[in-house]
């Protein structure tokens, strides 16, 4: 379902006006492709902080990890650094949820901070288009025992853009599809 | 995630302690792609992108703000008369630089780990852009690891370590001396032989004997500005002087570029 409105919202965005070259994206159609790939960082960031979330039911927690899945595309890693060791760590995405959703606090609060990077789209060999989106989260875990565990990480998400078409009442209309790749996790030193 | 083990504090005193306020990390350069944009003049305060139709596009004044910003204030070898001569050259009424993307001249330096008969081991991985069909792709340009370097990098002169001029008459029998002794073997080739470590690397890891880790460092090398060569790397450290920064810069001329550039690549 969240595809199919995902689709739909690129179409309202892109088939209007369909006279620019169908490789490059000009200046707006960039900030529509922006909106796009944010609107799916967002539906990320409020999954996470669901399937963190120790109040949210066990079978809702899989839920939404099966819809977070729709939004990566095939075999995307998350690549997980600490500041206490120099190893990387690298996860599937439903794995990377599943520790998450598996973390042994009694309370977890996943917050997101409200800056956020967009780089530009850059055109890889296979002619579809990527970004990096840099976010940042706040992650805070307490134990039965009251200990509070706090960590701050910088998400550096990639975003491949790609030109695709459809179908619709026997016209064929060009829309661009945004999916998420692999993510970057690393730990922030305090500010 | 980092579990640090945090004694019981307030919300508030928590959130400021780890992070800050938000505009630290506005003034963070958060992305290779920011620094471009910021060393150009290519994008406001908040980050959001200039096109060359906008007013303040590539600004003389903007791009003086920023590049002020975009140097590791902590490393005192870029002194305050260097990064000023720098700037200005950079920003030059008459000849403004600008970093271009895909303009080649600038490469990265990607430290990863590896195992290696049964050791982790660091090797470094020089990067570059290359243009394939519709866009551009990184690619493995050079490779450095400390043993391949420790095998090879003997210039010594071959001393009675030659195969005579009359070899060929008795069939190179005499490569039975030759092929004896593992430590003078490199001896007997060609004086314009250079081992290439990129295909013993691949060779290597095709064999099986190398083991990818991880990536543990990445730093860049910019040869774009005419007359200077500067280094990028990421700094994650509190306060908004951090994230990608100059972290070396030097003022050369095209020669000092060559020796620099086989210093940097280990050659």
């Amino acid at each position: 379902m969240t595809k199919i409105l995902g689709i739909l919202a690129a179409l309202i965005f892109f088939s209007a006006g369909n006279t620019w070259a169908q490789d490059d994206i000009s200046p707006s159609r960039k900030q529509a492709i922006d909106s796009l790939a944010l609107e799916k960082v967002r539906d990320l960031s409020k999954y996470i902080s669901i399937v963190g979330n120790k109040d949210t039911p066990w079978s809702e927690a899989n839920r939404v990890i099966e819809r977070t899945l729709e939004l990566f595309a095939d075999g995307a890693l998350m690549g997980v650094s600490s500041l206490s060791r120099e190893e990387v760590n690298y996860y599937g995405v439903r794995e990377y949820l599943e520790r998450l959703m598996a973390l042994n606090y009694d309370k977890v609060n996943i917050s997101w901070y409200k800056i956020q990077y967009i780089s530009d789209l850059e055109r890889q060999p296979d002619g579809r288009y990527v970004g990096v989106i840099t976010i940042y989260q706040r992650f805070e875990g307490t134990t039965k025992e009251g200990l509070r565990y706090v960590d701050v990480t910088k998400k550096d998400i990639t975003v491949y853009v790609e030109r695709k078409t459809t179908q619709i009442s026997g016209r064929i209309i060009g829309f661009w599809d945004v999916l998420l790749g692999d993510i970057r996790v690393s730990e922030t030193k305090p500010g | 995630m980092l579990l640090v083990l945090l004694p019981l504090l307030g919300p508030a005193q928590a959130f400021n302690s780890l992070l800050g306020d938000e505009s630290i990390l506005n003034a963070q350069t958060k992305q290779v792609n920011q620094f471009f944009r910021r060393f150009n003049g290519e994008e406001n305060a908040r980050g959001d992108r200039y096109y060359p139709s906008d007013k303040d596009y590539r600004s003389p004044e903007l791009r003086r703000k920023y590049l002020n910003g975009l140097f590791d204030q902590q490393n005192a070898s870029m002194t305050d008369p260097m990064r000023d001569s720098f700037t200005k050259d950079v920003l030059s009424s008459g000849n403004p630089q600008f970093l271009n993307f895909h303009g080649g001249q600038w490469f990265a330096e990607v430290t990863t780990r590896f195992l290696y008969q049964g050791k982790d081991e660091n090797i470094t991985l020089f990067m570059k852009l290359e243009q394939e069909k519709l866009g551009y792709k990184w690619v493995i340009s050079s490779v450095y690891f400390k043993h391949f370097h420790l095998m090879f990098n003997n210039n010594q002169e071959s001393g009675s370590h030659f195969l005579h001029p009359l070899s060929h008459e008795l069939d190179f029998m005499n490569l039975v001396r030759v092929f004896k002794d593992k430590e003078y073997v490199d001896l007997y080739t060609e004086k314009e032989y250079q081992p290439d470590y990129l295909t013993l690397f691949l060779y290597e890891f095709k064999k099986g004997n190398l083991r990818f880790k991880n990536v543990s460092k990445v730093k860049f090398h910019f040869f774009q500005i005419n007359g200077w060569y500067f280094e990028l790397s990421e700094f994650n450290r509190p306060g908004s002087n951090s994230g990608w920064l100059i972290s070396g810069l030097m003022k050369i001329d095209e020669n000092q570029k060559e020796l620099l550039l086989k210093y940097i690549l280990h050659e």
